[in-house]
This record gives structure tokens, C-alpha cells and sequence, in this order.
């Protein structure tokens, strides 16, 4: 019989046990991974496209779960957690999506506003906090904009203030700086080291951009055909 | 910021096919639970019409002795009505019998009385048998005892058809409904996905569908039921405007408060199926994904 674990001496924001995953019966695009990210921590994940970057995030934001082994978050399984639970779990963590993910008839307050609306907090509490976050990722301007009517990196910016206005114990990133010029780049990244430094915020960034795990010189992990290294300085795993 | 836009976004050309199919659905079940209802009225009063009536036939007397024993049993207990048919009236009866040519000269006919029988009281047949026999006169009391139970049993299939064409109706328009909700979960999994992953409990996502089907089934239910009662207005204008027997063929229509009953609750009916089915339907939808 399964028991549910309680871990009372982890600190772990995110712990991968022995996950494995495949879709349907194809190969496995995760084995056997272990990862263990402490809270507060800020890491890098690398590695080609199709290595498997995507599918570990999802697994961390509760998008799918494991075929095999355990995957824990705020040091609780997830695995025998009930519904209700995962939606405690998942309003702890902010997403900023590759493809941004924005609801088109929304405006770009009102898609920032997203996690704070499905929670039930009500326009007048969060209007002043929407404002200074899009204000804050150069967006004032483009408030009542439609995903359709922003650029690239304009979503982009969007999609980071909604996965940042719940202020997220865990931040999950996935390519955040692809779509955007390498100033807005290291502008983003640096917001993500404030936050981190600031609120203790658990960051993950899965990025494919070496040049930038280099420079800000973070904890780097590397996948490859579904199994996970430590990435060493210098790009040695 | 003065107002929130919906989190579902505005109906597209996929509701508006829905709105058109539940509109028509509610139509055709409101006009089938109103026309059942019409029909079995007026089935039922044909029948009461029949159970009330009985026939007496006199044979080998006289007009005059025949009226007077009318006279007797028109004056019995639980009797309303009784009536010496005339010739002509007895003629035009058996006419169908004979064809266009109608009766051949000289032939003997019957004389008919008919008695209008109270229904709340006891049965008046034995009377009218004693004041036939004080008259001395050979007779048969004609109760349509048979054909009333044909019509008693044409009712029954009657008002089980009825149900059945409405409930199948309802039926349909609960899973058309059903269906159009998991297209339209299919055509928007992107949003369903970004706010389940946003936080949003099953149920909240539950409640925007419901909502948004609620609203289109109730609006086009309404216009169905406006549709029925145009057509039943129709009706009814035409039969009170058709003095002769082919207002009889007519659905019994009346647009009393039962009627108006049925026309209010055809759309709060649809509205409430699509709530229930959307719900549902988008919950176990929700169940799939992690």
C-alpha cells in the first residue's frame, strides 16, 4: 500500500526521484532523472532541441505527471496529492511560457491579471499591482493592447509579468528570452536575479542561449536524450 | 479599468449554429407538449361527450307515444337532457349507411331519443327500462359503453406518444448540447490549458462553460418557445374562426396558464440541461489532464 511522505527535514523546491516519461508507447524522453533544486536556488537547464527541457518544466509546473518515480514540490509528493491540492501547489509557482500562452481576447492587463482573476481577488485589489508590473516590464503604454496588436517581444513581456504577479515561490521559465534583443534579454534576466535575491523566489530557466548561462554564471543542468547532468563551467557535463 | 472582458471569449459562428439547433429543438418541443396537451383535451372532452351520452331506440310505436315517453325519462333523476330525434335527423345518421342515394322510400325507421346522462350521479339506465316498460313499449338502452373504451384507449396511446416525442425531444436537445460543449472545449483547450495551469480549480472552468451555455440555451429557448407560441396562436385563431366541424379536427388549443406555463419553462428547461450537460462535460474533460 502507498503512503504519503512527509519530509519534514526537505527543503527542496523541486525534487525529481527516478522520473521517467514517455508519450504513449514510444521511448522514453525522460529516464530515470533525479534533480533536487534547494528553495531560493537559481539554475539554468540546457540542451538541444527535443532533448527533453520542455517536458522536465512540465513536469515541475504539473502539466504531466511521471510514468515512473516521484516529483516533489515544496517538499510534498505530488504524486498521491488530490486535485485540489495540485491547485494550491500550482498558484505557487509563475510560468512563462515558449509560446507565451496569452489569451487572445484579453488585453495585456487583463492577462497579467489571469492568476489573480481564477483565484477570485476582485479588479480594485490587484489594478495598482497590474499597472506597476507592466510599467515595470515597459509596457505601460501598451496596457489595453491585444496579444494580436503586440510584438513578439512585447508578448513576451506580457507572458513574464503573469507568470511574475502572483509573486511565485518557484518561477518556471521556458526560453524566456528567445523572442527578444539581447538587452531586453539580460533586462529579463536580471528581473529574474531580483526577485530571487529579493523573495527567495525559486528560479529554473530552460534555455538553449549558453552565452547568457555563462555570463550570469549560475548552477547549470544539462539534458540530452532524456538523461540530466550537472553542467559544469566551461560546458563540461 | 472599467470593465473586465469575459474569460470566455465571444460566441463565434459554432454557437451561433448551436443557438440555431437548440432554438428549433425548443420550438418543436413546445409546440409537441402544447399540440399533446390540445389533443388530448380534446380527446378527452369528445370522450366525456360520449360517456354522457346514451341512445334510446324505440321500435313498433308511434311519434306520439314516443315523445311522451321522452317527456318521462327527461323528468328521472340524473337525466339533463332527453330528445326525440326527427326523421330528418335519424335520416342524415343512417345516411352513410345507404350512400348518396340516401333511404329508400317507405322504409320503417326507428324512432331515437337522446338522453343527456348526468355523470355525477347513479346510472339511469334502470329508470329509463322501468318507464319503457310502464309505457309498454319495446326498446334498447345504447350506452357506447364500447366505443367510449376505444376512445379511453386512444387517449392513453395518445398521451403516451405525446411524452415519449417530448421526452425525446428533451433527449436530443441535451445531448446536441452535450456535444456542442466538448467542440467547444476542443476549440478552446488553449484557454481551458492557460488558466487550469493559472490556478483556476476544475470547477471555476466548469462554471464559465456552464454560464456561457446557460446563456445561449435560455436565449435560444426563448426564441423556440416565441416560435410555438406564434404557431399555437395560430391555431387557435383558426379554429375560432372555423364555426364548422373542421374545428373539431383541431388541437384543443387554449393558451390557459397551463399553456403559458409550458411556453415559460421551455427555455429555463433548455437553460438548465446546458448548464448541467456543459458542467459536466467540462469537468470530466478536466479529469483527463493532470
Amino acid at each position: 500500500m502507498s503512503r504519503i511522505r512527509f519530509d519534514f527535514e526537505d527543503n527542496s523546491a523541486v525534487r525529481l526521484d527516478g522520473v521517467s516519461l514517455s508519450y504513449g508507447k514510444n521511448e522514453d524522453i525522460l529516464r530515470e532523472v533525479d534533480l533536487t533544486l534547494a528553495q531560493g536556488s537559481f539554475s539554468f537547464l540546457t540542451g538541444p532541441s527535443g532533448a527533453g527541457k520542455s517536458t522536465l518544466l512540465k513536469l515541475m509546473y504539473l502539466a504531466l505527471a511521471p510514468g515512473r518515480g516521484d516529483v516533489c514540490l515544496f517538499g510534498r509528493s505530488t504524486r498521491l496529492l488530490k486535485r485540489r491540492d495540485l491547485v494550491g501547489i500550482r498558484r505557487r509557482i509563475g510560468v512563462v511560457f515558449q509560446e507565451f500562452r496569452l489569451l487572445n481576447h484579453l488585453n495585456a492587463f487583463e492577462n497579467v491579471a489571469l492568476p489573480l482573476r481564477v483565484a477570485g481577488q476582485k479588479l480594485a485589489s490587484y489594478q495598482n499591482e497590474v499597472e506597476d508590473l507592466l510599467r515595470w516590464v515597459g509596457l505601460s503604454e501598451r496596457i489595453g493592447a491585444r496579444p494580436s496588436e503586440l510584438s513578439g517581444g512585447e508578448q513576451q513581456r506580457v507572458a513574464i509579468a503573469r507568470a511574475l504577479i502572483n509573486k511565485p515561490d518557484l518561477l518556471i521559465a521556458d526560453e524566456p528570452t528567445g523572442n527578444v534583443d539581447p538587452e531586453m534579454s539580460r533586462k529579463i534576466l536580471r528581473l529574474f536575479m531580483e526577485l530571487n535575491k529579493r523573495f527567495g523566489t525559486t528560479v529554473v530557466i530552460a534555455t538553449h542561449d549558453l552565452g547568457i548561462v555563462e555570463e550570469f554564471n549560475r548552477p547549470a543542468y544539462h539534458i540530452q536524450q532524456g538523461r540530466l547532468r550537472a553542467r559544469r563551467k566551461g560546458g563540461a557535463t | 479599468m472599467k470593465r473586465e472582458s469575459p474569460l470566455l471569449p465571444e460566441s463565434d459562428a459554432r454557437e451561433a449554429a448551436l443557438f440555431f439547433v437548440i432554438g428549433a429543438l425548443c420550438f418543436l418541443a413546445a409546440l409537441a407538449a402544447l399540440t399533446t396537451r390540445g389533443t388530448y383535451a380534446a380527446a378527452a372532452a369528445w370522450g366525456d361527450q360520449i360517456e354522457g351520452e346514451v341512445t334510446v331506440i324505440l321500435e313498433g310505436t308511434d311519434r306520439r307515444i314516443a315523445a311522451e315517453v321522452t317527456g318521462e325519462i327527461e323528468n328521472l333523476a340524473g337525466i339533463s337532457q332527453a330528445r326525440l330525434l326527427s326523421r330528418e335527423e335519424i335520416e342524415d345518421l343512417l345516411a352513410p349507411s345507404f350512400g348518396p342515394g340516401g333511404l329508400p322510400e317507405g322504409l320503417p325507421v326507428p324512432m331515437l331519443i337522446a338522453v343527456q346522462v348526468d355523470m355525477d350521479t347513479a346510472d339511469p339506465i334502470p329508470g329509463i327500462e322501468i318507464v319503457l316498460g310502464e309505457f309498454g313499449v319495446a326498446g334498447e338502452v345504447g350506452t357506447h359503453a364500447g366505443f367510449a373504451a376505444h376512445v379511453q384507449n386512444a387517449l392513453a396511446v395518445l398521451r403516451l406518444v405525446g411524452f415519449g416525442a417530448v421526452g425525446l425531444l428533451v433527449a436530443t436537445a441535451i445531448a446536441v448540447i452535450a456535444f456542442a460543449t466538448q467542440a467547444a472545449l476542443l476549440a478552446r483547450r488553449d484557454i481551458v490549458n492557460v488558466l487550469h495551469l493559472s490556478g483556476a480549480e476544475d470547477r471555476f472552468i466548469a462554471a464559465l462553460f456552464a454560464r456561457r451555455f446557460w446563456g445561449l440555451a435560455t436565449q435560444a429557448g426563448t426564441g423556440g418557445a416565441l416560435g410555438a407560441l406564434m404557431i399555437t396562436a395560430l391555431i387557435v385563431f383558426l379554429a375560432s374562426s372555423s364555426a364548422g366541424a373542421e374545428a373539431e379536427l383541431l388541437p384543443r388549443l387554449s393558451l390557459d396558464i397551463w399553456d403559458i406555463l409550458i411556453l415559460f419553462s421551455t427555455p429555463v428547461a433548455a437553460g438548465l440541461a446546458a448548464r448541467a450537460a456543459a458542467r459536466l462535460t467540462v469537468l470530466r474533460a478536466l479529469k483527463e489532464v493532470r
